[in-house]
């Protein structure tokens, strides 16, 4: 707390302020020097435009969470721009490409799944007991059991260890009883 | 910023002023290039000039070093230092005059104007910088870097569009092999053409969204509807080779389906259609994702475009190159092509690789604190972040941060051949060349293979109805690492379609709302200004607002202007 000290302590300080200063001039002027180029070249974003669609976003998403709203983002269709209604599930009915029954088009994607042999839930049917495969093949004789895809199950299909191909093969088989 | 120069195009100069033109009319552009000898870059770093590479550089009239800006005048080489209160550099050039009012930045390599104040710019000066930069950091010092932009970016020549109509005898052809289709008695508040619900066949709706879009992206629907893939020839040609009667074997074609979805939603019924057979078909392509559960819409869009480019492909002898749109009509409308620079951070040496694609996925931000509140109308100015002051994820955030430079962990060190040892690197993405229609998607879905399991991103994310994708271009971004000069990279070919056309307008965005395992997809379509609803069979009309505040999963923008290109061949007749 002598004198020379605090003249010291007080010249320190007042220099490495300078130095700060100068430090922080010299980034200001380089990011001015930057963006005046960008400026001046055309090179800069349109801002003005972003801004706006950013407002309106904003705007768009408080009209929307205003319940006073009519409600357009969650009502319940009434009628659509044409003037029609529609079920919840598809009821138009058409003949299935792969196996030639009429299934209604709301059930066509897992009826297809299933008539093509494709899905976790097709290949997992085929695993089950003979019981059951023999269920379903004797019930539907229109069902082919060809599929150009039928060779990665068909293994597992056979019932008495054969390996199993075609559905005329299987109305000869015997079926064990349960 | 003047506001009359709203709109002017990359890397145009302004007018310089009178003291530059003096000084340019008086010494051409010699003291510039010579200036060249003194300009010291780092790799990766900016130019500087220095006599010496160690020149500590002093102004001549107060040797003041640290604290002032220093400025190197061009004509007699003397530094000054110059700062808004007490100016040496300014002093000079009043002194002597006329010829040295212009100086140099010695730490940034910008002109400045003594007399005016103001730092100006010059096209060899520039040149001149650019230079000593690759310089510094390519191999063998040559001085352009050599990547050659792929083949088929060699333009063909730009045509003008020529309108056509149907003499009488073509007329007469169209009218004989048509039948006109019926408006029926619909009210004529005219409801646009090609609106039609589609039905959900049981989980579909994530093939429908995606169906709508397509449906009405401009080029694809264009295609489609000017019979350019005529299901009948296709299935003639398809049956042709092969067995007919086992109709099994015929491989199945997507185009054709798309074809036929085109004419039944365009045909003027407005029953919702069950595209039955396009799952089919489909399914028999995709085999690995046929099952009757959710999928995700975009999954399926890239299959979808595979198929239609699989099958196309086959059909022709020879091979077509990436990106260049020529191989099917799906690559012809998405296909852009990105660049990837990686460039090694102790030389600046970069490697440059180029890679078509037909979309680009985005990653939203990851989770910070917070939540995003609905901020107030008065935003502020919008930074290059992510996020701007209110916190919204925008989707020009998420470009940003695509084509940020980002750099690679200490893992992932990249074979310098300059070097010859592995480095650090900075990798940077930029898109070289726009398609047609940008398919944007955005990572909601995150899985995590650790873990096994997968979650949804709900976070809102902003985007635009108009948006200039010429920031993100390479050639934006190639000039911004070269500090804005004006400099016609290699890169910046004149007749390159991109100069002219950067801007893209929304017309479809597919919305995923509810949970991973339990969502449902729904297809927002904009068509005369106007946007419609597209929920599986439900058609309904919504505001703009609804669109702007629904959840976006993938966006589609279409290129404001189209443009013709010289046809390579002649079409048959």
């Amino acid at each position: 707390m002598s004198a020379p000290n605090d003249d010291n302590a007080s010249a320190h300080s007042q220099l490495s302020s300078h130095f700060f200063a100068g430090l922080l001039d010299s980034i200001i002027v380089d990011v001015a020097s930057e963006c005046h180029r960008i400026a001046r070249l055309g090179l800069d974003r349109n801002l003005e435009e972003e801004e706006e669609e950013l407002r309106l976003s904003t705007q768009a998403r408080v009209m929307v969470a205003d319940p006073s709203n009519s409600g357009e983002a969650n009502s319940k269709y009434v009628v659509d721009i044409f003037g029609q209604t529609h079920p919840a599930i598809a009821n138009e009915i058409f003949d299935c490409m792969n196996c030639g029954r009429a299934i209604m088009a709301g059930r066509f994607a897992p009826h297809l799944e299933k008539c093509m042999g494709k899905g976790r839930k097709a290949r997992l049917k085929t695993t089950r007991s003979s019981t059951a495969a023999q269920n379903r093949y004797s019930r539907s004789s229109s069902v082919s059991a060809y599929s150009p895809y039928s060779n990665s199950h068909s293994v597992n299909q056979a019932v008495n260890g054969t390996p199993g191909v075609t559905g005329e093969d299987y109305t000869e088989c015997t079926f064990e009883e349960t | 910023m003047s506001s009359k120069n709203n709109h002017r195009r990359d890397g145009q100069i302004p007018q310089p002023c009178s003291h530059l033109a003096d000084f340019r009319s008086r010494n051409g552009h010699k003291p510039f290039r010579a200036l060249q000898e003194c300009l010291r870059a780092k790799p990766l770093g900016r130019a500087a000039i220095r006599r010496d590479p160690d020149e500590v550089p002093r102004c001549s009239a107060c040797s003041h070093s640290a604290t002032h800006r220093l400025y190197a005048c061009v004509a007699c080489a003397s530094v000054f230092c110059h700062s808004s209160q007490s100016s040496h550099a300014a002093i000079h050039a009043e002194s002597i005059t006329p010829g040295h009012e212009i100086a140099v930045d010695v730490d940034r390599a910008e002109l400045f104007c003594c007399a005016c104040g103001d730092q100006v710019y010059d096209r060899d000066f520039d040149a001149a910088v650019v230079l000593a930069q690759t310089a510094a950091s390519t191999l063998g010092g040559s001085t352009l870097p050599p990547v050659p932009p792929p083949e088929n970016l060699r333009k063909r020549r730009r045509v003008d569009y020529r309108p056509w109509t149907p003499d009488p005898r073509e007329r007469f052809l169209m009218g004989r092999g048509s039948s006109p289709l019926q408006i029926g008695d619909e009210d004529p508040s005219c409801l646009p053409w090609g609106l039609r619900g589609l039905n959900n066949l049981g989980n579909t709706c994530f093939m429908n969204s995606v169906l709508q879009a397509l449906l009405h992206t401009p080029p694809l629907r264009n295609y489609f509807l000017s019979d350019r893939h005529n299901r009948y020839l296709c299935q003639q040609k398809n049956a042709a080779g092969h067995d007919i009667s086992n109709k099994k074997n015929l491989r199945p074609c997507l185009a054709c389906e798309m074809d036929a979805i085109f004419s039944a939603v365009f045909s003027g019924d407005r029953r919702p259609y069950s595209p039955a057979n396009f799952l089919y078909s489909w399914w028999l392509h995709a085999a690995n994702l046929a099952s009757y559960q959710q999928q995700d819409a975009h999954e399926f869009f890239i299959s979808m475009l595979d198929g239609i480019h699989e099958k196309v492909e086959k059909d022709q002898f020879k091979p077509q190159r990436q990106g260049s749109g020529d191989c099917c009509i799906a690559h012809r409308v998405f296909s852009g092509i990105l660049r990837s620079d990686v460039t090694c951070t102790a030389c600046g040496f970069t490697s440059t690789t180029y890679d078509p694609c037909v979309d680009i996925s985005l990653d939203l931000e990851p989770n910070q604190k917070g939540s995003a509140k609905i901020a107030s109308s008065k935003s502020l100015h919008a930074c290059n972040g992510e996020r701007d002051s209110c916190g919204i994820s925008t989707l020009v955030g998420c470009l940003d941060r695509y084509t940020r430079p980002e750099r690679l962990g200490s893992d992932q060190k990249f074979f310098c051949q300059q070097c010859q040892v592995r480095q650090e690197s900075l990798k940077q993405m930029s898109i070289r060349k726009l398609p047609l229609v940008f398919c944007f998607h955005i990572k909601r879905f995150e899985h995590s293979v650790t873990r096994n399991m997968s979650k949804k991103v709900d976070r809102y994310l902003q985007f635009p109805f108009s948006l200039d994708m010429a920031p993100f271009l390479s050639s934006s971004i190639l000039r911004s690492r070269f500090g804005n000069r004006i400099f016609a990279f290699d890169d910046d070919e004149p007749d390159t379609s991109n100069e002219l056309s950067s801007e893209f307008e929304l017309f479809a965005v597919v919305t995923h709302t509810g949970r991973l395992d339990a969502g449902h997809y729904v297809t927002y379509l904009r068509l005369s200004n106007q946007w419609y609803k597209c929920d599986d069979a439900w058609i309904t009309q919504v505001s703009e607002n609804i669109v702007r505040a629904a959840q976006g999963y993938m966006m589609f923008y279409v290129q404001k202007m189209l443009y013709y290109k010289a046809s390579e061949k002649l079409l048959s007749s």
